[in-house]
């Protein structure tokens, strides 16, 4: 793959099949791979009581959460399948798919201890090598179930909580009940049910006040089955004053079959905290990604959103942060790649429900082989929210005609005195840019990189330095050969 | 200036029971929790669901939206959960002669 600093103009012109061939060329090797199934084991299709109440039993569960599954299950039944977002959500199957696989009988503080297999696969992935260089804990979940799980030992010295959801609920009851479906309830949505009834896995976080986690904390996510789900649940709570930012990753192997991925995601930043929630989601093309995510700051608390989205055939996730404290602030960055059949219906919600908040939303989307990019986003500001600021920009940017960018934004003001700014745009690469660029001498292929990289450089200049790397290296392989 | 609505005898409305209430364009939901009474506005603060259709649960004194979940503390008219943050409003119960009255403006 020619880099900047490798330019080859002497590239021959591809023909329009071998362009299509070369997208997510190397996503088969790197991630679409899968692994023999040694599993402990394996739901048959499909959803059911038994399972629901099957799965808490797995688990050992307190009365109270099988309660909550029941119920949840039951506004998953009674709840119709939304009509907005995208046609594609009427493929969804929830006949056709497994809702719990268990891997290994438990969450190993070392990758000795993992099973050979998954060790191998997440070896693979990278993950024990980015744990050494610059994370403070990992947890890896495979299938249905967190595998790995470890924390650096100062920070559990220091109060630090990191553990797969799982092992959250066994050890730590009280403050799980505190918090659990208080910032996203069951019956929220007809997913956030679904994932409420069989929810397994994902990660639950508490810093205490004051402590600052100073390098990230990730999750990796992978699916390895066909026609699987996956359900995680994750929540973070950080103390007053503390500071964490969690990471997560995720991928699964290429199927004819759909695979879904339904997460629920709950952020609690108490006064003066901040938390950064940033995601590489990186699915095969044949996973259905409907996530529910969702954040509250208190006083002075801030929360930020880096939602990166690459894959996936459908994905439809709109992290939102309910200002809720004087002067919280929050910010959403997010970006969506749509190559061929994918739709990407990405975006971001604020409320500002109190004086002196800020919040910015930068939305950015490339779409290109007939991909949909779609930017839905809300903006409310509450009456009494006075002094309140904010900026919302979502820009798309189309590869060529068969592509399409749709913008869906809302904003919805009861109070006088507050600043927002609200700016949109489409714009198709070509033209005067790349013209300008191959008039210097840069191939058309280059001078596309180029202008994609500009226009995506506001966020990932917001990654870690590992991922702003890998970001730019999957953008950059989803856009080669993608002239035309 | 308040007025004062009847709502029931206090007997027809037991430990565990709710009904609702209508006044003018007013839409009330009445709640007996665990043998006190509660009166709160019917209508979700997030998206106008009624509240009265929810699961109410007499022992946390609360009532769940039927719409989107938000839980509801009568007491207070408080939310509990997202995606509701603006309380809804209470109305001052009064037990008179052995029947449930209203404060309303």
């Amino acid at each position: 793959m020619a880099t900047p600093d490798t330019v080859n103009t002497d590239v021959p012109v591809l023909t329009e099949n071998e362009q299509l061939a070369q997208i997510n060329s190397d996503y088969t090797e790197r991630y679409g791979f899968h692994d023999a199934e040694n599993y402990l084991y394996k739901a048959p299709k499909g959803l059911t009581p038994e399972l629901v109440a099957k799965i808490s039993e797995f688990k050992s569960e307190p009365q109270w959460m099988r309660d909550f599954r029941i119920k949840a299950l039951e506004h998953f039944l009674a709840r119709p399948m939304p009509t907005w977002g995208s046609p594609m959500l009427a493929e969804v199957d929830f006949d056709d798919i497994h809702y719990f696989v268990r891997a290994s009988e438990r969450a190993e503080r070392s990758w000795d201890d993992v099973p050979e297999d998954v060790k191998k696969t997440f070896d693979r992935l990278g993950i024990p090598e980015a744990e050494r260089k610059f994370l403070s804990g990992v947890g890896a979940q495979y299938e249905s179930e967190v595998v790995y799980h470890q924390v650096r030992e100062d920070l559990e010295k220091q109060g630090v909580i990191f553990k797969d959801m799982d092992s959250g609920l066994r050890e730590h009851e009280d403050l799980v009940r505190e918090y659990f479906a208080t910032i996203i309830p069951p019956n929220d949505n007809k997913l956030a049910a679904l994932n409420s009834a069989v929810w397994s896995g994902g990660s639950f976080v508490y810093v205490p006040p004051g402590v600052h986690v100073e390098m990230p904390l990730q999750a990796y996510f992978r699916i390895n089955t066909e026609s699987m789900g996956q359900f995680e649940r994750t929540l973070i709570i950080a103390d007053e004053g503390s500071y964490v930012h969690y990471v997560e990753g995720c991928t699964a192997p290429t199927y004819s079959s759909s695979s879904l991925h339904s997460a629920v995601v709950e952020l609690i930043a108490k006064p003066g905290a901040r938390i950064r929630y940033t995601t590489v989601q990186n699915w095969s093309t044949n996973v259905f990604n409907l996530v529910t995510k969702r954040a509250v700051a208190q006083e002075d608390a801030t929360v930020e959103w880096v939602d990166c989205n690459l894959g996936s055939k459908l994905t439809m996730k709109y992290p939102s942060v309910y200002l809720l404290g004087e002067r919280a602030h929050g910010e959403i960055l997010s970006i969506a790649f749509a190559g061929k059949d994918q739709h990407q219906d990405a975006g971001g919600k604020i409320i500002h429900a109190a004086p002196n908040t800020t919040s910015n939303i930068f939305a950015k989307s490339i779409s290109k082989d007939g991909g949909r990019g779609s930017y839905r986003g809300l903006l409310e500001i509450a009456k009494g929210a006075h002094g309140a600021r904010s900026k919302v920009v979502c820009d798309a940017l189309l590869l060529d005609e068969d592509s399409r960018s749709d913008t869906y934004p809302t904003i919805r003001i009861s109070e006088d005195d507050v600043n927002v700014g609200h700016e949109a745009t489409v714009s198709k690469v070509g033209d005067d840019q790349l013209f300008y660029l191959m008039s210097h001498g840069i191939s058309e292929e280059e001078a596309s990189k180029l202008i994609v990289n500009g226009f995506i450089e506001p966020i990932t200049k917001e990654l870690p330095m590992e991922y702003a790397v890998e970001m730019n290296r999957l953008i950059e392989l989803q856009m080669e050969g993608s002239i035309g | 200036m308040p007025q004062v609505i009847e709502v029931c005898p206090v007997t027809e409305l037991a430990p565990g029971e709710k009904r609702l209430v209508e006044w003018e364009d007013l839409e009330i939901g009445v709640f007996n929790c665990a043998g006190t009474v509660y009166a709160i506005e019917d209508r979700c603060s997030h998206d106008d669901g009624p509240l009265v259709e929810g699961e109410f649960d007499q022992q946390t004194c609360t009532v769940e939206c039927p719409r989107h979940g938000s839980l509801f503390d009568l007491r207070t008219g408080q939310p509990k959960t997202l995606p509701a943050y603006v309380p809804v409003d209470t109305y001052n119960v009064i037990i008179e002669n052995d029947t449930i009255k209203l404060e309303v403006e």
